[in-house]
């Protein structure tokens, strides 16, 4: 394939995903809402995703602190320890991790799920039968990533924090009560607010490509594995970018 | 059906849960920042701020008590500085709270400490102006530095100079390598030890006459304590005054009579200028003398020929016998 052919797949690629993105804000305000729908992908997305997104923020605050010790032991400041571990679990590492630890679930799944709905006519059949397959299908997975995504992060900083509290009291020796206090200390709304408004975006992300790819997705089973493979790769360049976007605009505000 | 409500129960658990600890998280956050607590306002204004910004925390008495509300330039030396500062520490903060800028820790962020001011003053109230401390920064203290630097250098320099010249030294090395010094030293601080030793003793010694004599025991102590003594010693102060101005008059008389006589020897009359300046009479008194001398010699003859006169001779015997026995 030549350079220019890639170049204008490219576009076509983002053209049509900027033409999924109006086609569900669009759709997500008409009625009919599908309502029981939505509480179900909310149980999948969120409540099913929390055993696994919970392990990897306690290992992330457990490992952090264990790896942020020395150094601040060598620069004397072993105190300041939940300091750094809070603010670097929820500005960024928690927000982060979570959300392509939840691509990597999420997206993949609804990618595969839709693909092979789509390969095997089901999406068809619901157009047939008089049901919006847009609305039943991608609205309520995508309001479901969107709104899951924040609450699993919030929850994943949580253990993540409680990592970093049994990662300092397994070398030192630090109380409960002074952990919470040094990381509610250390800890502002303008490190709370912009992390937690960034995970609509990477839940929206992540919610939208899955659909997308799933939901265009061709040639068969070689397809389905295909588009869950490009929707995960898809939905954590597009969080690194998000990252990237709303790390500008919260230094632009003054929220650095 | 029913595993779809129980689905729903977790679902809205995992909700709840997230959004629990989401405004928890908030409420404690906007708390710790004074955000949502019932505050005061209190500003101070420095020259110079050293990079303290809005929601520095602010400090009494090393109590977290608020935060920086906002840092403004009056004018081109002046910041004001606005804190929110926690009702329920007003009471404790006075008008005369002395405000300065600190750090937290060595490297940590810049803090505002409110300290108290002895001097009784009403309580601080709302907007109320607070007088201000300047404390020494960084670059005060690295200026210091520096300039001890330098001493340093210079007194390093003068010391190397001085142990160089005392390694040349000969003299020194000589009085370093005599055994004898320290055997005398050993022998003079021992002297000292001892010498010491009889200092305490004497200390002691007088500490007890201090002490008798305190206590009024001893002549000292009699002479300090007894009130008849002191009674005795005044009664001879004033006998010793009294004869001294008798002695005054003595002396008053003696010196008009002296007078007098010089008066007399002056004028060629008088009794003591007889003795003194006439010639006449002395040569009667020398004239006098030899004959009274002369007398003397015969009385002396006569009364040896008394003695070995049989008459007396007996009288004369018994004396010297009795002179001898007395002398025995």
């Amino acid at each position: 394939m030549s350079q220019s052919t890639k170049l204008k797949s490219f576009f076509v690629e983002t053209g049509a995903i900027s033409k999924f993105t109006g086609w569900f804000f669009h759709e997500f305000l008409r009625p009919r809402f599908e309502a029981r729908e939505f509480l179900r992908q909310c149980y999948i997305v969120g409540y099913k995703s929390l055993p696994l997104v919970g392990l990897t923020g306690f290992i992330m605050g457990l490992v952090l602190t264990m790896q942020l010790r020395p150094t601040l032991v060598n620069y004397g400041v072993e105190a300041r320890l939940p300091d750094m571990v809070s603010l670097s679990l929820i500005r960024e590492i928690g927000p982060v991790i979570t959300a392509l630890i939840f691509a990597g679930k999420i997206g993949s799944s609804i990618g595969a799920e839709l693909g092979s709905m789509r390969v095997t006519e089901q999406i068809d059949a619901m157009e047939v039968s008089g049901t919006n397959p847009y609305k039943y299908l991608v609205v309520t997975r995508v309001w479901a990533t969107t709104l899951m995504l924040p609450i699993l992060t919030i929850l994943s900083d949580t253990i993540g924090l409680y990592g970093g509290y049994l990662g300092i009291n397994i070398r030192g020796v630090m109380s409960m009560d002074l952990y919470v206090n040094e990381v509610l200390h250390t800890v502002g709304f303008s490190d709370l607010l912009p992390a937690t408004i960034k995970t609509f975006f990477f839940g929206f992300a992540v919610g939208l490509v899955g659909c997308y790819k799933g939901y265009n997705s061709k040639k068969g089973t070689e397809g389905v594995g295909l588009s869950a493979n490009s929707a995960v790769v898809l939905s954590s360049i597009l969080i690194f970018i998000i990252d990237l976007v709303v790390v500008q605009i919260t230094d632009l505000l003054g929220f650095n | 059906m029913a595993k779809q409500i129980i689905n729903n129960i977790k679902l809205g658990i995992f909700v709840i849960a997230g959004l629990i600890i989401l405004v928890t998280s908030l409420y404690m956050i906007g708390r710790n920042q004074s955000y949502f607590g019932n505050n005061i306002t209190v500003r101070a204004r420095f020259t110079n701020v050293m990079g303290l910004t809005k929601g520095n925390n602010v400090r009494f008495s090393g109590i977290q008590a608020g935060n920086v509300k906002s840092v403004h330039i009056v004018n081109d030396s002046v910041i004001e500085v606005a804190m929110l500062v926690e009702r329920e520490f007003q009471p404790y903060i006075h008008k005369n709270a002395i405000v300065s800028i600190g750090n937290e820790g060595l490297m940590g962020n810049k803090v505002i400490n409110i300290s108290t001011n002895p001097i009784p003053a009403p309580a601080v109230e709302n907007d109320d102006l607070l007088p201000v401390k300047k404390e020494v920064g960084t670059n005060e203290m690295l200026e210091t530095l520096s300039t001890t630097n330098d001493n340093v250098a210079v007194i390093s320099q003068d010391l190397k100079q001085t142990i160089k010249r005392l390694n040349n030294s000969a003299a020194l090395w000589n009085l370093l390598n005599d055994t004898s010094i320290s055997y005398n030293l050993k022998i003079s601080l021992l002297n000292i030890r001892s010498a010491a030793v009889k200092v305490n003793q004497v200390a002691t010694g007088l500490n007890t006459i201090v002490v008798d004599a305190h206590n009024g025991k001893g002549t000292v102590g009699t002479l300090l304590a007894d009130t008849a003594v002191a009674t005795d010693l005044k009664q001879a102060v004033n006998h010793i005054n009294g004869a001294s101005a008798e002695a005054d008059a003595v002396i008053a008389r003696l010196d008009s009579l002296i007078g007098g006589i010089q008066k007399d020897v002056n004028n060629g009359s008088g009794t003591v200028y007889t003795l003194l300046k006439d010639t006449a009479t002395t040569n009667k008194l020398t004239n006098s003398l030899d004959n009274i001398e002369k007398g003397t010699a015969a009385f002396n003859e006569d009364m040896e020929a008394l003695k070995h006169n049989f008459l007396t001779r007996r009288y004369f015997r018994k004396q010297e016998k009795a002179k001898k026995e007395a002398g025995k």
